[in-house]
């Protein structure tokens, strides 16, 4: 009974569920604890891909778990804004996978998954190696569209970096930005939605609007946006006022800030009414889709993402394949790590009932974003979501941003808040440290 | 995290209900016999402002395309694009296509009068949708027939977009053009506009909670020499900053384009653009 009683309190504290849900009862079987059979792979090792395995192992210590993930480290997109504005290394944002290898038992195999058989339930490794499942979980985050912009294919992206996947392509951008001569222009050229974080092309030129302040003074910044509104809107354009006065220029969708054609070698961004913009570093946070393995598996529909079932995160189109992360169609919950976190943990716990025999709990998922304006300047936007009427809603009256009128020590604190919560997620996915404590 | 809150006990899944009915194929299917059967294959036919202007006359339902996206993100923006399978010429033609939102407070979002010199019957356009629904576009052909296509449109506001409506009213009914550098005989051109305007609704407060009073362009002329290409006719549903991409066909060498907005104020914004044929 011990252990039972132990798998039901962490399945309850996983879930941030409290007490309600013990009256629900299907963890009481025997048979939960008992049971050994069951071959899950995950694909991507990233927040969604790490999580989901770590927590599979945790609720059913016997499932034969396997992580397929083509780097042995993994750089969070998440702070590596930070690491453009010069306030975090690289190996501050790098993580392994011993943790989830030695401490949970799960096989990690660092290898490229190339397709999925989804009648046979098995993925075939770039390797040539065939893995056989009973459930899959599908983590790969983007993939940049490189369809969806003109201009803008693989070789544009070396000269023009998206560093919208953090580890090379961040380092290419802020190798260019170090290059550029105080005075210069650097362009942002954001995307309609969905996309992977989005506060994220508006943390980064703040970001990048600290980096010039301290070593460019005179250069500006110029973000060219697809959309009239964004995430935290309000907030960020305070916040650069204060901070930056009038470096960072926004212009938003009915200014004519789509850029539909780029120049690579030029850098010259064309906007849709036809003006040219060219940078001395252009930064292009082109369109996206959901990883190529999706695709692979037949999961994605017409728009380039997967539907998913709102309780379990399985695929709408698949069986036994579930999809968490970036690459899901779950708006209203963005596509953050934290959700990629969240949902690989109610996940996780689905399987483990449906492996028993049990129906899936009624999930809860929480997000917060905290974007970094400048080193002791943060805000956050947090929501809760549920299954409601059979689709992914907010919780009303749940989260919130952070309020306009707050005074500099509020700001201080959640600079600090992002850096506890930074070292929370990256503990709870990989079991590995943020290096700091503070940002300064 | 701390902002959870607790669960309340597992509610009924569609699977619990099926094992328990033992019968759930037979169940469903009797679920959907129903007298709204008529309905579902008609389902326009509950909306008013549809039905008003079919005037008993049976739609065709194919050769209307709608696109615009499953899940939007922020309803106050979304993209659409209307397309009508059908020649655009002397003698046969779509004269007009309505645009729909059967659930917003307006259901009408714009309607477009083609001529034959429209040369593709083809809108993108932005709207509001004020919750999730089905979109319609009905087309009237120059026959008399109609023609009539929908499209399913999920609204959720992202979790990490905050509603921050701010409109700037400086630059008001200031316009921007993009029409085509020159075109071949018997080519279609595509032009492309965009107007500064906040398209009030007369449905919002202000901070004292007066209604703000209702401001829309209303109307939209394009004109090639004096002839019409396209008339549109703007509602509240249609989004800020009126978008509007459509197509022009020139007869002969071309001439001058001339766009004409008007808004409830009576303020008018005139821009023109030469078109040549070579």
């Amino acid at each position: 009974m011990d252990s039972i009683k132990m798998n039901r309190r962490k399945l309850l504290k996983l879930l941030g569920a409290g007490g309600a849900l013990a009256a629900a009862g299907p963890l009481a079987s025997p048979a939960f604890a008992a049971r050994t059979a069951g071959r899950v792979v995950g694909v991507g090792g990233g927040f969604g891909g790490a999580t989901a395995a770590k927590y599979l192992k945790r609720l059913q210590p016997g499932l034969d778990v396997t992580l397929v993930e083509p780097a042995r480290e993994f750089y969070t997109c998440p702070f590596s804004n930070l690491y453009l504005g010069g306030m975090r290394q690289m190996e501050q944002i790098v993580h392994g996978y011993d943790t989830l290898k030695n401490r949970y038992g799960i096989k990690v195999v660092h290898q490229y998954a190339e397709d999925v058989d989804g009648e046979a339930h098995t993925v075939r490794l770039a390797n040539g190696e065939t893995l056989p499942y009973d459930k899959l979980v599908l983590s790969p985050g983007i993939d940049i569209d490189f369809e969806g912009l003109e201009g803008y294919d693989e070789a544009a992206a070396e000269k023009l970096p998206h560093a919208w996947k953090a580890g090379d392509q961040t380092r290419l951008l802020r190798s260019q930005l170090e290059a550029m001569d105080d005075g210069g222009t650097f362009i942002l050229s954001a995307p309609d939605n969905p996309f992977r974080c989005p506060p994220g092309p508006y943390e980064r030129v703040s970001q990048i609007a600290h980096y010039f302040s301290q070593h460019k003074p005179r250069s500006k910044i110029l973000l060219l946006d697809a959309k009239d509104a964004f995430s935290k809107q309000g907030l960020f354009m305070d916040g650069w006022r204060e901070v930056y006065g009038d470096m960072i220029e926004w212009v938003g969708l009915s200014d004519d800030g789509r850029v539909v054609r780029v120049d690579a070698d030029s850098r010259e961004l064309e906007s849709e009414f036809g003006e040219i913009h060219r940078g001395d570093v252009v930064n292009v946070v082109p369109p996206q889709k959901a990883g190529a393995i999706a695709h692979r598996a037949g999961v994605t529909n017409g728009s380039g993402w997967v539907p998913v079932k709102p309780h379990t995160f399985e695929s709408q189109q698949v069986d036994d394949i579930y999809v968490v992360g970036d690459a899901t169609i779950a708006a209203p919950m963005p596509k953050s790590g934290f959700c990629a976190n969240a949902q690989a943990r109610v996940t996780a716990a689905a399987i483990v009932a449906e492996l028993n025999g049990q129906d899936p709990l009624d999930p809860v998922w929480t997000n917060t974003c905290y974007s970094v304006i400048a080193p002791e300047y943060g805000i956050s936007v947090a929501g809760v979501y549920r299954v409601i009427d059979g689709e992914i809603r907010e919780v009303e009256g749940s989260g919130g941003v952070s309020p306009r009128d707050a005074d500099a020590a509020f700001r201080r604190r959640e600079a600090e808040y992002a850096v506890q919560w930074y070292n929370a997620i990256v503990q709870d996915t990989w079991e590995t440290r943020g290096l700091q404590k503070t940002l300064t | 995290m701390s902002r959870t809150r607790s669960l309340v006990t597992t509610s009924w899944s569609r699977r619990d209900f099926l094992r328990i009915s033992g019968a759930g194929a037979v169940t469903l299917g009797m679920m959907m016999v129903s007298p709204s059967l008529l309905a579902r294959s008609r389902p326009w036919a509950r909306h008013d402002a549809i039905m008003e202007l079919l005037d008993g006359a049976e739609p065709d339902t194919s050769g209307v395309t709608l696109e615009l996206p499953s899940v939007s993100e922020d309803g106050s923006n979304i993209s659409l694009t209307v397309r009508v399978d059908s020649a655009q010429e002397n003698g046969e033609y779509v004269k007009s296509i309505h645009l729909f939102a059967p659930d917003n407070p307006n259901p009408e979002i714009a309607v477009f009068h083609l001529t034959p010199l429209s040369g593709q019957a083809q809108i993108a356009t932005r709207i509001r949708l004020n919750e999730s629904q089905r979109v319609f576009a009905v087309a009237k052909l120059s026959d008399g027939s109609f023609r009539i296509g929908s499209q399913d449109a999920r609204v959720t506001v992202s979790g990490c977009l905050t509603d921050d409506a701010t409109y700037d009213s400086s630059g008001l009914m200031q316009a921007r053009v993009r029409t085509p550098r020159s075109l071949r005989p018997g080519e279609v051109g595509e032009v492309l506009t965009i107007i500064n305007h906040p398209m009030e609704t007369g449905f919002r407060e202000d901070a004292d909670g007066n209604t703000i009073p209702r401001r829309i362009i209303h109307s939209f002329v394009a004109e090639l020499d004096g002839e019409t290409v396209l008339r549109a006719d703007f509602h509240p549903s249609l989004a800020a900053n009126p978008y509007l991409r459509f197509h022009v066909k020139p007869n002969g060498s071309g001439g001058t384009l001339a766009l004409e907005w008007t808004d409830d104020e009576g303020e008018t914004t005139r821009e023109e653009a030469e078109l040549s044929v070579s």
